[in-house]
């Protein structure tokens, strides 16, 4: 039994699941659903098909080259079975998979990094501008509390409170 | 010597069985007969490894290999290769090739010097063969047939064609390949050479149906004669007798 990945969306295919397609050259086409295989019989090409692993790849979406992945590679030359060997590999496969997620983690929050500053000053620009969206330029003119100008005010010692009656 | 054996009644031996000079392959039948001959004639010498390849049963015609190495197609499982690797000695290097053609046993033929393969084998994978089971490759084709794996067997010792090979070819091959050759048929006329019989360097097995004569072409072609005057006698004696286990 091995998990073997779709063809179209690189998710991978469990036992039991998804469909295996052989051409007529020998190549082996494998998909995880009805989903990846109705796509790939029209022809799409998973490159510009948002949702896969190969566009998010391809766009800079996701972590594209790790050491990390190079463990997980097809070999085709297998090693004598060695039981201190095996016990050290399940080992490593726990951690490994620990430092990947977080190195894309990493990589999503670099990716994301300085949105918040472009929200800000779009939400500022926005406002400047497009408030006649909101509110009528004839109506902010006459009340000019309306509008949201820059004032300066200083910032005075706290007085005495006055009293509440008259 | 050569001895006749049968595959649940099936006398295309060479099908369900991989012989070399350093191991033996036997596939995984309903008893254990089958592997038994082979363990009985084989297991001091050399380590019989009853396996599946892809699952099926069909591993003398999926892998190719000689005493230095052995070949196994892209849809071998991983159980089935670590299962190879752990079972044959440490000198046989085990190796799965990503190939169109996938049937390797039947697109490549091999001793321990020279291989002759399919013309439409991968450069890449012609190139796998000449590195791991070290060996000269030779792009061929075997009496017009182009599935040389199945229709030629030869050893270190000598080879068997297809009975209508012609004379040319029959040259051209025994220089190439630096082995005396024979043309002759297995399995009571079948031209099928490599899918009836299995050969290394000292012994045979056959299919069932070997008449006496074929069998004693294969034993003097591939030189299985012990050159005691007793030992001519009563391997003879085995080979002139058609018995039935």
């Amino acid at each position: 039994m091995r998990l073997e990945k779709c063809w179209f969306c690189s998710s991978t295919v469990y036992p039991g699941h998804g469909i295996q397609f052989v051409r007529n050259d020998a190549k082996i086409f494998r998909f995880c659903r009805s989903k990846c295989h109705k796509n790939f019989k029209m022809k799409r090409n998973p490159r510009k098909v948002k949702w896969t692993k190969a566009f998010r790849r391809l766009h800079g979406k996701d972590m594209t080259q790790d050491s990390t992945f190079e463990f997980e590679r097809k070999r085709n030359r297998p090693e004598r079975y060695n039981r201190n060997v095996t016990m050290e590999t399940l080992k490593a496969i726990k951690k490994i998979d620990k430092i990947r997620v977080a190195r894309e983690a990493r990589h999503h929050t670099m990716r994301m990094k300085g949105k918040k500053g472009m929200e800000q000053k779009a939400a500022a620009r926005e406002l400047e501008q497009d408030i006649s969206l909101v509110k009528a330029p004839l109506a902010l003119r006459e009340k000019s509390s309306l509008t949201l100008s820059k004032i300066k005010v200083k910032a005075s010692q706290p007085q005495a409170e006055y009293p509440m009656e008259e | 010597m050569a001895t006749r054996v049968q595959f649940e009644n099936c006398c295309d031996i060479g099908v369900f069985s991989k012989l070399t000079n350093a191991y033996c392959l036997v596939a995984i039948g309903g008893s254990e007969n089958f592997y038994s001959i082979f363990e009985g004639e084989l297991a001091d010498a050399i380590p019989v490894v009853k396996t599946s390849i892809a699952g099926t049963r069909i591993i003398g015609r999926l892998c190719a290999g000689n005493k230095n190495g052995l070949l196994v197609p892209h849809t071998t499982t991983d159980q089935e290769v670590q299962h190879l690797r752990n079972s044959l000695p440490d000198q046989v290097v085990v190796q799965r090739i990503e190939e169109r053609l996938s049937a390797l046993g039947n697109c490549i033929s091999c001793n321990d010097y020279v291989a002759l393969t399919h013309p439409d084998l991968d450069r890449e994978t012609e190139e796998l063969v000449a590195d791991i089971l070290g060996v000269e490759v030779f792009r061929q084709t075997v009496a017009g047939n182009i599935l040389v794996g199945s229709y030629c067997s030869f050893t270190n010792k000598g080879g068997l064609v297809p009975p209508h090979t012609s004379i040319e070819d029959l040259d051209e091959l025994s220089t190439l390949l630096q082995v005396p050759l024979v043309a002759g048929t297995v399995n009571r006329g079948s031209e099928v050479i490599s899918a009836g019989m299995i050969v290394n360097d000292w012994t045979a097995f056959c299919g069932s149906d070997t008449t006496a004569t074929e069998l004693s072409v294969i034993e003097s072609v591939f030189k299985l004669n012990e050159s005691q005057p007793s030992m001519i006698v009563d391997e003879m004696r085995k080979s002139l007798i058609d018995s039935y286990v």
